[in-house]
């Protein structure tokens, strides 16, 4: 009885949040680094505390180097890895890295192919040994070539007919039209099956080499160990004749302003997008483009989830990103809302893209969204995977690896004229793509926005910058 | 030499516990913390025993938007206060709902933890939602059920799953509910069940990461021991699920399916049940990577189905066993169905090989490993093992009870819960 009166006291007078103490400083975590003598660079960052370790072999070359009609072909070639090398077939890769408890993944993405491992620290030699088999070994067996041919036939399939699926593909061609990012990464029902094995050998024998290759350990392991584990596994992988170019023609940043609409009559809930050229990863505006991305889109309270989910409810979750790659990557704002509000959330997305360019941000706004930055930056350090693939993406790039420690006060400096110049620069004339039931907002968004396209999702060709079959 | 790897394997596993302390305030709240200073951060989580079960008659779904109403207004929070004391200083927070429980968390640099503490405390002594905000919610949350339910093709296979497994428990609902139970919901229903259900002696607290353990229980005592505790006894669920008389199969349709999928169910134990562990180990073997026995026979060899899986979907009343497959184009559900009864024919005549087993236990000490690599992962595992498993304990003796599972023990547990039980087997194709 006593307590609870004196309970009830306090809790009379606590009707405001308490203060915060004094942050302490987050100790950074410092990667150490050594390139075997047939070049490939191996970098370790050591953490202890869970018996986990994580790798990540990059090669330097993904889908962006798909021959335009072969597109997947990047896909294919990395997900053959673990099917099949001169002395291990797709079973017994299979037996051996699950026997260990581990999880070996391999596939392509935009700029890179990669294999990632994820291990309790004590077996890490011996699966070590089976990343390195796969990539420097694999047979690609027709019979391995034709079973993953059917998968992916099958699940682009399914992605298809997934409006928040196929909406990013249509945005890739509306954004890059036939240039090397333009295509989906996984290929087309079409470029699937026109892959051969040659152009898979031919992939694999052009791009896979240690000088074209980073390799990254984190978790539990020490750099000297980890130095070792990889000379005794991939010291005597044959280092490849020239690197290939990372050159690419400018003209994948050109702006095509598109309002496309592809009718999916029986879609229970549309997908919407605002899309254009973005940045590259290596653009000295990168941390001004992170704090302009972490106002508009980036998190719960930015303003395009404030403005459609929090004001107005017509979606789940609304946000925008920056994809960041070697060149121009796109700029993506997306949500899913019932057909009937499409057209509105459209327009609330330029809205707002486009009041971020004339009006500055106020410091009460601008201080918490660095803050989202900084908080997620510093739990992307916390797992193994996490922190692996943050490192892997600043070699790939050939950012420093320090950018890490520099990463908070780069945020940090940021001022509210630089997010205002850059979102005026980078938000104009944006394309939008709709995939939904037309009928029930087509009217709304001719009334909002010019030139709309219609593609009737049966007349839709992915392999074409126009989208429709001829 | 299989023999072999499975010795030499299972010597090499060991696992250090997770420190953890345990403290009953006299208001009933349970609190647990673990400490760990690698990092300025702290996970805080606190777990109602209440879920989508207990939602009231005609609301099915209920308990979910309640999760939702629970980021609007307090006596001492404005709408989305716990955003500001969160996401804007770096952290980040969110809720789930399952059938069991409801659990809201956070982690936040560890300098704020006695805010979250106070805000926490705050919102489970009042909550103060107005029509407008609810209205406003609800969309939001009728929006969720579109994007789970109707925007991907195969949401209505994983609705019809938890609707045709159960007959009587009220597992049987989905939680994300129903759009017209949605909107038959009122906002005096929000105000009961707050009252009914969130509540010290119905509430878990997990604390892990950079904190003084003196200054966290001084906070505690503080914030939570001055929410009282209601006289009213909390309602508690109390239905048996029947077991099935006898197979059923049925067909369930959605539009827009583009490849056809199967699942078979069998009414299972409950999560706290001595067998989840064999079970656990079943799964694995069953469908856990590509070497494991339906994967292997489906995907790879008869190329029949895209993919399959296999879960113990132990819940805290009874629990599902559901084996899933979507059917690879031009081949026939049938066919998949007939695959997999061959497998588990296999598995019941036949008992699994040393390296197997070791196979299995590896993965899935493996992957408790890994959520021991957050402070949120760790906080969640313990209020998992408190609430649904009714022991916390368990976060530690499950690897120790999962390594002592042997060929035997997944025998058994398969005679008892697939052979000798009533299978529903859902196909489900296009409208």
């Amino acid at each position: 009885m006593n307590f609870l009166l004196i309970a009830a006291l306090i809790a009379q007078v606590e009707t405001a949040p308490p203060p915060p103490a004094a942050p302490r400083e987050p100790q950074l975590p410092k990667p150490a680094e050594k390139t075997l003598s047939n070049g490939l660079r191996v970098i370790v960052v050591q953490k202890r505390g869970v018996p986990i370790v994580a790798t990540r072999l990059l090669i330097k070359t993904g889908a962006e180097a798909d021959p335009p009609n072969l597109a997947g072909l990047a896909d294919m070639t990395a997900s053959l890895l673990t099917k099949g090398t001169k002395t291990r077939n797709a079973v017994q890769i299979a037996r051996g890295v699950e026997a260990l408890g581990a999880a070996l993944e391999s596939g392509a993405a935009w700029d890179n192919s990669f294999v990632t491992l994820n291990v309790m620290s004590s077996n890490l030699p011996k699966a070590l040994g089976f990343v390195s088999d796969i990539v420097r070994n694999p047979v690609f067996a027709n019979d391995e070539i034709e079973r993953l041919r059917a998968q992916n036939l099958d699940a682009l399939q399914v992605a298809m007919h997934e409006p928040r699926a196929l909406v990013k593909f249509i945005a890739a061609r509306v954004v890059f039209g036939d240039t090397p990012y333009g295509h989906n990464l996984g290929g087309t029902p079409e470029s699937l099956r026109r892959i051969r094995r040659a152009d898979i050998v031919a992939f694999h024998r052009a791009h896979y080499h240690p000088n074209n290759a980073v390799l990254v350990f984190g978790g539990d392991i020490a750099p000297e160990r980890a130095f070792a584990l990889a000379e005794t596994e991939l010291g005597s992988w044959k280092s490849g004749g020239q690197r290939p170019s990372a050159a690419r023609t400018a003209e994948s940043a050109v702006l095509h302003h598109r309002v496309v609409v592809i009718d999916m009559p029986e879609a229970g809930q549309a997908a919407v997008v605002v899309t254009r050229p973005g940045l590259r990863r290596v653009d000295p505006s990168y941390f001004i483009a992170q704090v302009t991305n972490s106002i508009l889109g980036g998190g719960y309270s930015s303003r395009l989830n404030e403005e459609i989910r929090i004001k107005r409810g017509l979606s789940y979750g609304a946000g925008s990103s920056f994809e960041l790659r070697r060149e121009v990557g796109p700029f993506i704002a997306s949500a899913q809302t019932k057909n009937e509000s499409a057209a509105e959330v459209a327009s609330l997305m330029v809205e707002e893209m486009n009041k971020l360019g004339k009006e500055p941000v106020a410091d009460v706004e601008l201080g918490p969204r660095k803050a989202v930055l900084i908080g997620s930056f510093g739990r992307s350090l916390e797992t193994s995977e996490s922190l692996v693939s943050r490192v892997a993406f600043l070699a790939l790039y050939g950012l420093g690896l320090d950018e890490i420690t520099r990463y908070i006060s780069s945020i940090q400096s940021v001022t509210a004229p630089q997010v205002e110049n850059f979102a005026a620069g980078h938000f104009s004339d944006s394309s939008i793509v709709i995939v939904g039931d037309a009928k029930k907002f087509i009217d709304a968004l001719r009334q909002r926005f010019q030139d709309v396209e219609v593609i009737p999702i049966n007349e839709l060709d992915l392999n074409s910058p126009t989208l429709r079959k001829k | 030499m299989n023999a072999f790897v499975a010795v030499f394997l299972a010597a090499t596993v060991s696992v250090t516990p997770i420190q953890y302390r345990q403290r009953t305030l006299p208001n009933g709240l349970q609190m647990y913390a673990v400490e760990d200073h690698s990092a300025p951060t702290v996970a805080i989580q606190v777990w109602y025993h209440v879920g989508s079960k207990d939602d009231p008659p005609g609301r099915s779904g209920f308990a979910h938007l309640f999760e939702h109403m629970m980021f609007k207004s307090t006596a001492h929070m404005k709408s989305e206060m716990m955003d500001r004391l969160t996401e804007d200083v770096g952290g980040y927070n969110n809720a789930s709902t399952a059938d069991d429980v409801t659990w809201y968390y956070e982690e936040v640099p560890s300098n704020y933890l006695q805010t979250l503490l106070w805000a926490e405390a705050d919102r489970m002594g009042s909550l103060n939602v107005d029509e407008a905000n609810f209205n406003s919610e609800r969309e939001v949350v009728k929006e969720e059920f579109r994007t789970s339910v109707l925007g991907n093709p195969y949401g209505l296979f994983y609705y019809a799953i938890t609707k045709d497994s159960f007959t009587t428990h009220p597992y049987n609902r989905p939680t994300i509910g129903s759009i017209e139970d949605l909107d038959a919901s009122t906002l005096a229903d929000v105000q009961k069940f707050h009252a009914t259900y969130y509540r010290p002696d119905n509430a878990t607290l997990v604390v892990a990461g950079d904190f003084d353990p003196k200054q966290l229980d001084a906070w505690v005592d503080r914030y939570f021991g001055a929410v009282p505790k209601p006289d009213a006894p909390i309602p508690r669920i109390s239905v048996n699920e029947p077991p099935r008389e006898e197979a059923k199969k049925i067909t369930e349709t959605g539009p827009n399916v583009p490849l056809p999928a199967v699942a078979l169910t069998w009414l299972g134990p409950a999560a706290s049940s001595a067998d989840r562990y064999a079970l656990d180990v079943a799964a694995s073997i069953l469908a856990q990577g590509e070497s494991s026995q339906l994967y292997q026979s489906l995907v790879y060899r008869q190329q029949i189905a895209q993919d399959v899986s296999a879960d113990d979907d132990l819940r805290e009343d009874l629990g599902l066993n559901v084996i899933t497959a979507t059917v690879a184009s031009e081949k026939s559900p049938d066919v998949v169905i007939k695959a997999i009864e061959a497998e588990l024919k296999n598995l019941e005549e036949k008992p699994v090989s040393a390296a197997e087993l070791a196979k299995a236990k590896n993965q899935l000490i493996t992957d408790r490993l890994r959520r021991r690599e957050t402070n949120d992962g760790k906080a969640f595992s313990i209020a998992y093992a408190a609430t649904v498993l009714h022991d916390a304990s368990e976060v530690n003796n499950g690897f120790t009870k999962l390594q002592a599972v042997t060929a035997a023990d997944v025998k058994r547990v398969v005679d008892k819960y697939i052979k000798n039980q009533k299978s529903l087997t859902i196909t489900y194709v296009s409208r």
